[in-house]
């Protein structure tokens, strides 16, 4: 009896003693592992989309509630104006939600170009929508608003051959950016007037 | 018995260098030795752990019950690897997205468990220490040489320099799955043909 | 339908958890000497992956998730592991003694097989369904099952021949691994 006590004790305090440790670091290291995954995960779509832009806009970020959901927006300096920002939208692809940085240019409200960070569409043929640049590019100076459609739709976007169920997740994803983007503008210009060169 | 705690570091390094001489620990051998950079990535954090492991194990070995004691070394051992995995996050992202789930399996690599319950929980910490540096530091030598060796045929360059010269056809298989099995084979052969002499 | 027909061949062929996601190795070195310790070892695995990969799920949809302390995932996951481990030892002693006998002294070795954890860790990372991962781990662990029992049949062969020297025993096996991962490559073209 004594031993089975015994055992569990040790067992009891080690669990605790590991999962404090953890939580404690897990928490001090949050904000860095956050910072991280943005660098390295969102980083790479959003400086493709921002060639242009002189500061580093993972670093140039601020977030706003939209539908009680926290999103972040990523600012771009151009020409020593902070006028373009990304964030991020979703749509449904073949194999799940696939995510698309949008970076909008919030002078005119047109769409800077776009880029996938996030997608589970079949190797081969819906992933080539990473690579497919005159597909995205399509939709590079329309205004960030209203709907976004491939062809067989009525809009006028061309699907990528092969790709439609990629193509369509893509626009809807663009058209939930541009929703988005409406509903918080003021906002936006507000806070980007924050950032300067 | 008698071994000093010279004797104690240096046997990881030859006498029982894994996971050439401890056929321990295949997985992330094989594994991760795609480029040296990885290679020496693992290896160095499967050191860090087993270190740590090998202190607290000796340190507890008197308050743990010897009955649930593989329970108690897995709980050390993956409070670990989650500090290697959160670090890791943090400081070195690409890293970790490199290596991805072969963090984590850490925990199952039998070589950690292996030292700790043969080594750590019947010596004392000094030794422990030693033993685990040694073990630790051997097994990321290995995985230096054969990633080595797989990155300079498979792709012809070494931490992205090249070797070869231009007219070098990159060997594609020894980076794949089978040249990794073939590559560690050989080696170990050659080890044997060393040591028998 | 054809998503799983799909997924089905790929975690069997195209990515074998021992040829092509390099899991699972130690055992699959150490226990293919003989066909019969292959065979014991490969109905143990597939009995425990697929038990260990759905609870393990739950636990990380419902628990971890939920409460957001995902960073303890590997030590709750090895923790289940383990002790689910034992609890089937426990349990086959007890009530089904003859399969006991087959698996009895391979059910321990499993605690330390990556593969278990391996795919525990894959259903999580590509954001499986229940009846994905259900699926998935049943068919990584027949295809575990595949590759030892291919492996083991070609290594009692090997054994009969003269292999030099400095070859013998492991250094062979992982040659011929090699080999057997090579065809495995071959299914690539498969999905």
């Amino acid at each position: 009896m004594r031993e089975m006590v015994k055992m569990v004790i040790v067992l009891v305090v080690l669990s605790s003693l590991s999962g404090g440790l953890l939580a404690g670091l897990k928490n001090k290291y949050q904000e860095r592992i956050d910072n991280q995954i943005l660098t390295f995960v969102k980083g790479p779509a959003i400086h493709s989309i921002l060639k242009d832009a002189s500061n580093d806009p993972v670093a140039d970020r601020f977030s706003l509630s939209i539908n009680d959901a926290e999103k972040v927006f990523f600012v771009g300096i151009i020409d020593g104006v902070p006028r373009a920002v990304a964030f991020e939208a979703f749509g449904g692809g073949y194999g799940g939600d696939l995510g698309v940085m949008v970076a909008v240019d919030v002078q005119t409200d047109e769409i800077i170009n776009i880029s996938v960070t996030t997608h589970n569409e079949t190797p081969g043929i819906g992933s080539a929508v990473e690579t497919d640049t005159d597909f995205k590019n399509q939709f590079a100076g329309k205004k960030a608003v209203g709907d976004f459609k491939v062809k067989n739709d009525g809009g006028e976007i061309t699907a990528m051959s092969g790709a439609t169920v990629t193509s369509k997740a893509v626009c809807s994803a663009v058209q939930r950016a541009g929703d988005m983007y409406q509903q918080v503008k003021s906002q936006i210009k507000d806070q980007v007037k924050n950032f300067t060169g | 018995m008698a071994k000093t705690i010279g004797q104690e570091f240096v046997k990881g390094l030859w006498e029982e260098i894994p996971p050439f001489r401890l056929v321990l620990g295949l997985c992330p051998t094989l594994a991760v030795t795609k480029s040296v950079e990885n290679g020496i990535g693992m290896g160095l954090a499967t050191t860090f752990v087993l270190v740590c492991a090998n202190i607290l194990v000796s340190l507890l070995s008197g308050v743990i019950p010897s009955k649930i004691r593989i329970a108690c070394f897995i709980i050390i051992i993956a409070t670990f690897v989650t500090v290697v995995e959160l670090m890791m996050q943090a400081y070195a992202y690409q890293l970790f997205q490199n290596l991805g789930i072969f963090i984590p399996l850490i925990v199952v690599n039998c070589i950690v468990l292996g030292r700790s319950e043969a080594f750590a929980s019947k010596n004392k910490v000094v030794p422990s220490f030693a033993d685990g540096l040694g073990i630790g530091i051997g097994f990321t030598i290995s995985l230096t040489v054969i990633s080595a060796v797989r990155e300079s045929l498979g792709t012809g360059k070494i931490m992205g320099n090249q070797l070869f010269g231009s007219s070098f056809e990159p060997f594609s298989f020894m980076v794949e799955a089978p040249g990794a099995f073939i590559c560690l084979g050989l080696l170990l052969c050659v080890m044997n043909m060393v040591s028998s002499k | 339908m054809g998503d799983y027909t799909v997924l089905i061949i790929s975690s069997i062929l195209i990515n074998n958890i021992v040829l092509a996601q390099y899991l699972g190795i130690c055992p699959f070195i150490g226990t293919s000497k003989k066909m019969e310790t292959a065979t014991g070892m490969a109905g143990a695995v597939v009995f425990v992956m697929t038990l260990a990969a759905i609870i393990t799920w739950t636990i990380d949809t419902y628990f971890l998730k939920t409460l957001n302390i995902e960073f303890l995932r590997t030590i709750s996951f090895i923790l289940v592991i383990a002790s689910l481990v034992q609890f089937v030892e426990m349990f086959l002693k007890k009530s089904i003694p003859a399969l006991y006998a087959g698996l009895g002294i391979f059910l321990p070795l499993i605690t330390t097989n990556c593969a278990v954890m391996g795919v525990c860790l894959i259903n999580i990372k590509e954001e499986y369904s229940f009846l994905q991962a259900l699926v998935s781990s049943i068919s990584y662990a027949v295809g575990f099952g595949l590759a030892l029992i291919l492996f083991a049949g070609i290594r009692e062969r090997v054994i009969l021949g003269r292999v030099p020297r400095p070859l013998q025993d492991t250094s062979i096996g992982l040659i011929t691994a090699g080999m057997l991962a090579l065809v495995f490559i071959g299914f690539k073209g498969l999905v």
